[in-house]
């Protein structure tokens, strides 16, 4: 008798969850945007960097109103991991904030895909620091200096006595790979440089400390942070589109060969060209590659 | 007493009944092959947990294995500077496995005093029923996902550090060595209470016979029979704060360095998970970073099994002493 | 006096150690309370006309009519800051009618491309036209940007003269005279020194109120959502009016002192124009023109929201973590009570037990990092791409990562119910004539249910809370709602991450963050306080009641 009275009580659980779960799908399934549409879902994957992820994301958005039955998503993990993945053929479009490396290159030709490059959008990548800090601009020596610990402290700037907090991306990260070559020349940054894993986790490191300074996409520049003047040219969009900007970099979609023509891959690797498009990078704080 | 009426017929086929008590030859044979192959399926089936073990080893082993035999090796356990994009890169992994030793010991300095007046509440100063409430509380404090965790160190705790206790940065060890001590005293309090209240009565009520307070009979007989489940209970939360990812990755700064000078614990460190965790995405897959990052994962992979193994022999052992005790 | 030390060092201790459970209990509450609460305004808040709106426009939710019947009421409070606005802009911000000015060329060119369907016109004509109007729209904006009204003028009269302009005047090309025809009056009596001085001014307070009120009506519908509506929040709102009305500026404190934070109104800043009416204005009826109601949004546990996150809710993510979760209980669940039964039935001890018995604690021990290393190794790089399953991250392979890190834990509660049903039930059991089987099935088996559910109950949770194994396996941070277990999925644990450290639009919406949190946390919490009721149940039989 008790023990089958255990077994329905178990079974009564099992049951109560298996509903609330069956629940739960159908109000997701009723109540949510009604997004499985009648027919083929025809799923798109861009992967890559998480710098260049915000128009893949804006670009997915605009679409979804456009071809209610395509699927994108997005997925930011970082430049390299988006090569890695056009590579091996698991994404359409790989996002990467820096070209592609000839290692790289080498192993999507050997499993048979050419990648070719569509330069979307430009980026600047700015020096910040907390708006309190007089310091409003500074050379790409010192600049250099400050990442090597070489200088630790702002009052040799000019600045307030307080100790530099530099904080730089992680190494795999594009943005930290044009700043390494740009600014570092290559050379090691100091041993007690944070390092966090995107821009906006260091646009956030920047805008709590007062001390610090990071660098960030040109997106990532608002009120809360100051952008400094390197080699005296503060990074605008004009400064960035016309080059003077001394650390200023393309932003790309690669794909596995040209894209077919009138497919969706085509239509994302293009829709920069059109003045929506631009209007939509402008909108998230990059500079389109043309004036329009 | 065969069955007579076709219900009673079918009621006895169900129940297995009908079948005659002394088994043909035939019979015998084949419930006996059936039993083995019954037991052979499900000692397969269990073994898919030795299986699971075997294959982490084996894929962990082969993808770090590159690194070893390499050009590069030499480095990781005697250089801190971890510089995988350099050209040449350098993979010194020293000041990581420091970063983690850091952090570890601030949280187990935080976390064992904590957890073992807990424990030894829980287990002798407290009532019964009290007990059965609390224990609920700390098992859901031990529930929560380290995800919340690292949200609460830094969108709370950081900006609090650097506004109340002006550190230069909100991410560093201190960070990351308090919350983990939040996150390791439920293990620490449940199996020390465990350990504690396995010491037999008999131990107790000999120190109180001979005079001592309850604070006294506790920290010299009661503590001491039961070291050995202590000691596993600090190894098992040690294991939970060396194999943490989530919470270092966003609280301790992730700076590749040894803090100087060396106690300075309001510097920000990097441990091996968070590198892991941190550069795994945007590494190219096959190339020397890779394979690197997983040598790395081989060595914490190394570092928690020993401890597994340590803890064990140590719950062994307590267990041994408790009953050969409590004669 | 020894006894008395004593006596005290006894009452200290026993208060240490309640201080110590007290400390635990104060974490607790440290942690959770700013996440409960903090989360809690992502479902109970107050909530404007401009949410009702978008619920209605993005989630088709809601009562059209009534909604329609309070943006009249809003449009008409609003509709004097508009105006003021506008006399004020004319000729000093051109952003306005340069954006109708691009407007109005891609009207031009889609009524084209129809008749070019419709077989009216040629290709070639079509292009030419296009070029044309194009290079009137070109001139038009040129005259906007100009900062002398002679150069102004000059571009005016090069679209008002041009030839085109009997031919365009009834399409939609034609807006483009009317527009400079306007101008023409505005640049001839305009002051460009004003334009200087408020340009930027103008421009910034335009822009937070487009944040603040959304787009006018009458504007085109903004391709991205998050420039659609106003403020949908009422603590959104007067956030935003505070922008408004102060401005802050850096100063500096003298040299090598950082510098202070100084709020001046921005009234002062238009003081003698007519814009300065603008800020009393708002300030007065912002109510008015917001509607703010309290709203209960339980559906935000279930709504869809768009890359960013900046409105809707967490739906895809819950069902992305009950998917993962469900599959990895799917796989664990039967092979773990099953190695559970075996251990404790078939086998009296001996080394097969021992290996078994190590490899389960080794399993246990695994940091979870490392398990999402052999995932993305073994699953994602090698068995699903083998099998042709799925060529990169999918929820298949995160379910199998977590089945394989919670397999421990079933194994062991399994083990532990398994082992509490008295021995008196088997031996009944078997006395009856029952086999090995039919006893385990009928009889242990669902003795020992109410444990094994704790046991999974458990694990559930552990599943649904990890992070670190599925960042490589199953996880991205944008992506349709999704069903389909060859695909990665969104979930809370790394959803909540994402948002904690990622997303810059998050920290404009900070009860998102807290809220994806708080949908984690009580995912966890439910399934923690069901095992534990489960648990006191038990233990309530076990002792007799």
């Amino acid at each position: 008798m008790r023990r089958q009275k255990s077994l329905a009580r178990g079974v009564d659980m099992a049951t109560s969850v298996a509903l609330a779960i069956g629940m739960m799908a159908a109000a997701v399934w009723l109540g949510g945007d009604s997004v499985m549409a009648a027919g083929e879902v025809r799923t798109v994957q861009i992967e890559g960097s998480t710098t260049v992820g915000p128009i893949a994301d804006a670009f997915a958005e605009a679409f979804g109103r456009i071809h209610p039955n395509v699927s994108i998503t997005v997925k930011k993990t970082g430049s390299g991991d988006g090569a890695a993945a056009l590579v091996d053929g698991r994404c359409d479009v790989a996002t990467m904030s820096r070209f592609m490396k000839p290692a790289e290159f080498k192993k999507a030709v050997d499993n048979g895909r050419m990648p070719v490059a569509h330069a979307v959008a430009m980026d600047g990548v700015c020096v910040v620091v907390h708006p309190s800090n007089p310091v409003k601009e500074l050379t790409t020596g010192q600049v250099r200096s400050i990442y090597k610990g070489e200088i630790t402290n702002w009052k040799q700037l000019g600045g307030p006595d307080a100790k530099i907090v530099v904080i730089s991306r992680d190494t795999s990260s594009g943005t930290y790979e044009t700043f390494h070559k740009l600014v570092m020349k290559k050379e090691k940054m100091a041993a007690g440089t944070e390092y966090v894993n995107s821009n906006p986790q260091a646009y956030a490191r920047v805008k709590t400390t007062v001390g610090a300074v990071g660098y960030v996409g040109l997106g990532f520049v608002d009120r809360h942070v100051r952008a400094l003047k390197i080699d005296g040219v503060l990074p605008t969009r004009r400064t960035i589109a016309k080059g003077t900007y001394p650390v200023a970099r393309p932003l790309f979609f690669f794909t596995a060969g040209y894209p077919k023509l009138g497919s969706i891959v085509h239509a994302l690797c293009t829709f920069h060209l059109s003045e929506r498009g631009q209007e939509i990078i402008e909108a998230k704080g990059f500079v389109p590659v043309t004036e329009y | 007493m065969t069955p007579t009426t076709a219900a009673a017929k079918r009621r006895a086929t169900a129940a297995g009944f009908d079948r005659p008590l002394l088994l043909s030859a035939r019979q015998d044979l084949g419930g006996w092959v059936l039993r083995g192959v019954g037991r052979s399926l499900l000692l397969g089936i269990a073994l898919t947990s030795v299986l699971a073990v075997a294959m982490i080893f084996v894929f962990i082993v082969k993808e770090a294995l590159p690194f070893f035999t390499g050009e590069r090796t030499g480095e990781l356990l005697t250089s801190t500077s971890w510089y995988p994009k350099a050209e040449p890169p350098v993979f010194g992994a020293l000041a990581m496995v420091l970063g983690s030793v850091y952090v570890t010991a601030g949280a187990l300095v935080l976390a064992v005093p904590v957890g073992l007046l807990a424990a030894v509440f829980l287990s002798d100063i407290v009532p019964f029923r009290l007990r059965q409430m609390i224990k609920p509380a700390i098992e859901l404090l031990a529930a929560i996902p380290s995800v919340a965790y690292g949200f609460f160190a830094v969108l709370v705790l950081a900006p609090w550090m650097q506004e109340h206790l002006s550190l230069p940065t909100g991410t560093n060890a201190l960070n990351a060595s308090v919350i983990l001590a939040v996150m390791a005293v439920p293990t620490i309090v449940s199996i020390a209470e465990d350990a504690l209240t396995a010491v037999g009565r008999e131990v107790r009520e000999g120190a109180y016979a001979l005079g001592a307070t309850r604070a006294e009979a506790i920290v010299t007989v009661v503590v001491p029979a039961a070291r050995n489940g202590i000691f596993a209970a600090v190894v098992l939360g040690m294991m939970r704060a060396v194999g943490e990812t989530m919470v270092v990755w966003m609280a301790s700064g992730n700076a590749s360095q040894v803090p100087s000078p060396w106690w300075d614990l309001s510097q920000s460190v990097r441990t091996m998970t968070a590198t892991i965790a941190g550069e795994m995405g945007e590494t190219v897959k096959g190339s020397v970073h890779y394979h690197g990052l997983f040598a790395i994962g081989l060595l914490l992979l190394a570092i928690t099994f020993g401890l597994n193994i340590v803890s064990e022999l140590l719950l062994v052992r307590g267990r041994r002493a408790a009953k050969g005790g409590a004669k | 006096m020894r006894t008395l030390v004593r006596r005290i060092l006894d009452k200290l201790f026993t208060a240490s150690s309640g201080l110590a459970v007290l400390l635990m209990a104060a974490a607790l509450v440290l942690i959770l309370g700013p996440i409960i609460w903090r989360g809690s305004d992502a479902v109970f808040f107050d909530a404007t006309v401009e949410f009702r709106r978008m619920q209605l426009g993005e989630l088709h939710r809601g009562d059209a009519e009534a909604v329609a019947d309070e943006l009249d009421r809003a449009h008409a409070a609003r509709q004097k800051v508009y105006d003021l606005l506008d006399r004020f802009s004319e000729g000093i911000d051109t952003s306005g009618p340069a954006q109708r000015a691009k407007e109005v060329l891609r009207q031009y060119e889609a009524q084209l491309a129809n008749r070019v369907e419709a077989g009216a016109i040629g290709e070639s004509d079509s292009r030419r036209m296009r070029r044309r109007a194009k290079k009137l729209r070109n001139a038009l904006l040129d005259a906007y940007e100009a900062d002398e009204a002679d150069a102004a003028l000059a571009r005016l009269a090069d679209v008002l003269e041009s030839p085109e302009r009997e031919a365009l005047a009834h399409t939609a090309a034609g807006e483009f005279f009317r527009m400079a025809a306007r101008y023409k009056e505005v640049a001839a009596r305009l002051d460009m020194s004003l334009r200087e001085k408020y340009a930027d001014p103008l421009a910034s307070v335009r822009e937070t109120i487009g944040l603040l009120l959304g787009p006018r009506p009458g504007q085109p519908v903004p391709d991205l959502s998050q420039f659609r509506y106003g403020a949908t929040r009422w603590d959104q709102a007067t956030a935003l009016l505070d922008e408004l009305l102060w401005a802050e500026q850096w100063v500096s404190d003298g040299a090598g002192r950082p510098m202070r934070k100084v709020r001046t109104r921005r009234e002062e800043v238009f003081a003698g124009t007519e814009l300065a009416g603008l800020f009393p204005l708002i300030e007065r009826d912002l109510e008015e023109m917001m509607l703010p109601q309290s709203t209960v949004y339980w559906q935000y546990f279930i709504d869809d929201s768009p890359p960013g996150h900046f409105f809707g809710g967490v739906g895809p993510e819950a069902v992305g973590t009950l998917l993962l979760t469900a599959l990895s209980m799917l796989l664990a669940v039967p092979t773990g009570v099953t190695t559970a039964a075996y251990l404790v039935e078939c086998t009296r001890g001996g080394p097969l037990v021992r290996v078994l018995r190590t490899c389960i604690n080794t399993l246990a021990g695994v940091p979870s990092i490392v398990f999402g290393l052999f995932g993305l190794a073994c699953f994602v790089l090698w068995m699903l791409p083998g099998l042709g399953l799925s060529n990169g991250s999918s929820i298949l392979a995160g379910a199998m990562t977590l089945g394989v890190l919670v397999l421990p834990i079933v194994i062991r509660a399994s083990e532990e119910a398994i082992r509490a049903v008295p021995a008196s039930y088997r031996e009944a059991s078997l006395a009856l004539g029952a086999g090995a089987l039919r006893t385990f099935v009928t009889v242990t088996f669902p003795a020992a249910l109410p444990g094994i559910l704790t046991g999974v109950i458990l694990s559930m949770s552990r599943a649904a809370g990890e992070t670190a194994p599925i960042l490589f396996t199953a996880a991205v941070a944008v992506g349709k709602l999704n069903w389909n277990i060859t695909q990665p999925t969104r979930t809370l644990s790394y959803g909540s991450y994402d948002l904690a450290v990622g997303d810059r639009l998050a920290a404009k919406v900070p009860h998102n963050q807290f809220g994806m949190i708080l949908a984690l946390i009580l995912l966890v919490l439910l399934l923690n306080t069901a095992a534990i009721v489960i648990r006191w149940r038990i233990g309530k039989r076990l002792r007799g009641a």
